[in-house]
């Protein structure tokens, strides 16, 4: 026993030291470094999945040339010029038209050749490229990219992963009917047991069971994604606002179509409240329909921003290397500061870790309060 | 906007991590209070501290992901 905590500690303390070598290594060292542009590149969704720079000589200009290790997803979209496209690549959307700047898809007028390099960068300052831009795009085209990127990527491994977990978690209970559990059975069961027995019984009552395969699937799936966004390489799932609306609205309608009638007239008409303010000035109401949407607003912000926050440490403190460092410069300054940030960075991801599943908790804790307040009938107790 | 944008940024996540800190801090001294009067109760009581912490602290983060908003909206804060 002692042997796997031992054996599971140095796996974790090379998972994180791998984790600080792989973003300490995305330093550029021939420009000047910018640590804003360094996080939002890491925080935000793109279009590939950007591992690495392997430095590869340089060039007339003592320029230093970088093969990029990524994979490169193929760009999927509704143009209202050509209908739906499937392109596997950059080159692909030139010819037909179109081009990628920052993870946008615009439509080029016709005969127009995008101005980027074999790498899909533009050698262009700000001004230039806006008068570019001015000229060659075409407006007109109303372009939706649909294709899936690195964070639609990371969801479906995260998929595939509590798909695996989960199937042998169940040949478990099938194969251990009456006995104590064993395997992955054993880890994976008491949280289970926790998620029916603490969040959905005491708040859904008889319904419980109804709900539990819901509350289970959202309660892993956040974990399971924010677990993996700690990984090295791995994008921030939770930390896309994107994502967390669409579990937000998940939950909406999860409350409004499961409302009793008691739901409806408290909002409409709440009890105990003077008449005026429902009829006379509808105060009253309007509040509660504000509320109806807050809820599950506040559920987005709050775990969008909690997931976002800790990316955003963990990459500020490794950025500080490069800060202090001089992009490489000054190396010693970079020697000087990199024992406190790796100390920093422990901390904090072990910290995240905690966060990763008492966000999942709280987002399917709240998730089932409300949905057990909508459920309520007020038939026995009057207020 | 510019500077001052910047400025009212850092001003307004720290009021809103004051509020919180508040918030929480109250919430958890109430707690602690709760459970010491009556442990057997402790389970129920840190339920609904962990709620209503949520709530606090939901309030706290929308007021952070303004100020956040406001630096990276704005053309200063990029360069």
């Amino acid at each position: 026993m002692l042997m796997i905590v031992r054996k599971s500690f140095i796996l974790t303390l090379l998972c994180l030291v791998s984790g600080l070598f792989v973003f300490a290594d995305d330093g550029n060292t021939t420009e000047e470094f910018d640590a804003s542009e360094t996080i939002l590149h890491h925080v935000l969704d793109t279009h590939d999945w950007h591992i690495t720079d392997i430095p590869a000589g340089k060039d007339e200009h003592g320029k230093t040339h970088y093969i990029p290790i990524a994979l490169h997803l193929p760009w999927f979209f509704y143009s209202s010029r050509d209908g739906m496209q499937f392109v596997g690549s950059t080159e692909g959307l030139a010819e037909k038209g179109y081009m990628a700047l920052h993870d946008h898809l615009y439509a080029l007028k016709p005969g127009v050749t995008p101005p980027t390099d074999a790498h899909g960068h533009i050698d262009m300052d700000e001004k230039t490229l806006e008068a570019w831009e001015a000229e060659n795009v075409d407006h007109h085209v109303s372009v939706y990219d649909l294709s899936i990127t690195k964070a639609s990527l990371h969801m479906i491994m995260v998929g595939i992963a509590m798909m695996l977990v989960f199937s042998a978690v169940a040949r478990g209970y099938k194969r251990n009917q009456g006995k104590a559990p064993s395997g992955i059975q054993s880890f994976f069961e008491p949280i289970i047991i926790f998620i029916r027995d603490e969040v959905a019984k005491p708040y859904l009552h008889d319904k419980a069971a109804r709900f539990l395969p819901y509350l289970l699937s959202l309660f892993f799936f956040i974990w399971f994604s924010n677990l993996f966004g700690l990984t090295p390489f791995n994008s921030n799932v939770m930390g896309n606002i994107s994502v967390t609306a669409a579990l937000a609205v998940l939950t909406f309608l999860l409350i409004n179509f499961n409302g009793t009638k008691d739901y409806w007239i408290h909002i409409f008409n709440t009890p105990g409240v003077p008449w005026v303010l429902k009829f006379g000035i509808p105060l009253m109401p309007i509040v509660e329909i504000i509320g109806v949407f807050t809820k599950p607003f506040a559920l987005m912000i709050r775990l969008f921003a909690n997931i976002s926050a800790g990316h955003f440490m963990v990459l500020s403190l490794v950025c500080m290397i490069f800060i202090l460092g001089k992009n490489g410069a000054q190396p010693g300054g970079a020697f000087g500061i990199m024992p406190l940030s790796f100390a920093f960075t422990t901390a904090i991801f072990v910290l995240e870790m905690v966060v990763a599943i008492i966000q999942a908790y709280i987002f399917t804790l709240l998730t089932t309060v409300f949905v057990g307040m909508a459920l309520e009938s007020h038939d026995e107790h009057h207020h | 906007m510019g500077t001052f944008g910047i400025l009212g940024a850092g001003i307004g996540a720290g009021l809103a991590a004051i509020g919180a800190g508040m918030g929480i801090g109250r919430l958890a001294a109430s707690t602690v209070e709760s459970i010491a009067r009556q442990p057997e109760a402790s389970g129920d009581i840190r339920g609904a501290m962990i709620l209503t912490a949520a709530f606090i602290e939901g309030v706290a983060l929308l007021g952070e992901v303004v100020c956040l908003l406001i630096v990276f909206l704005n053309p200063q804060g990029v360069a």
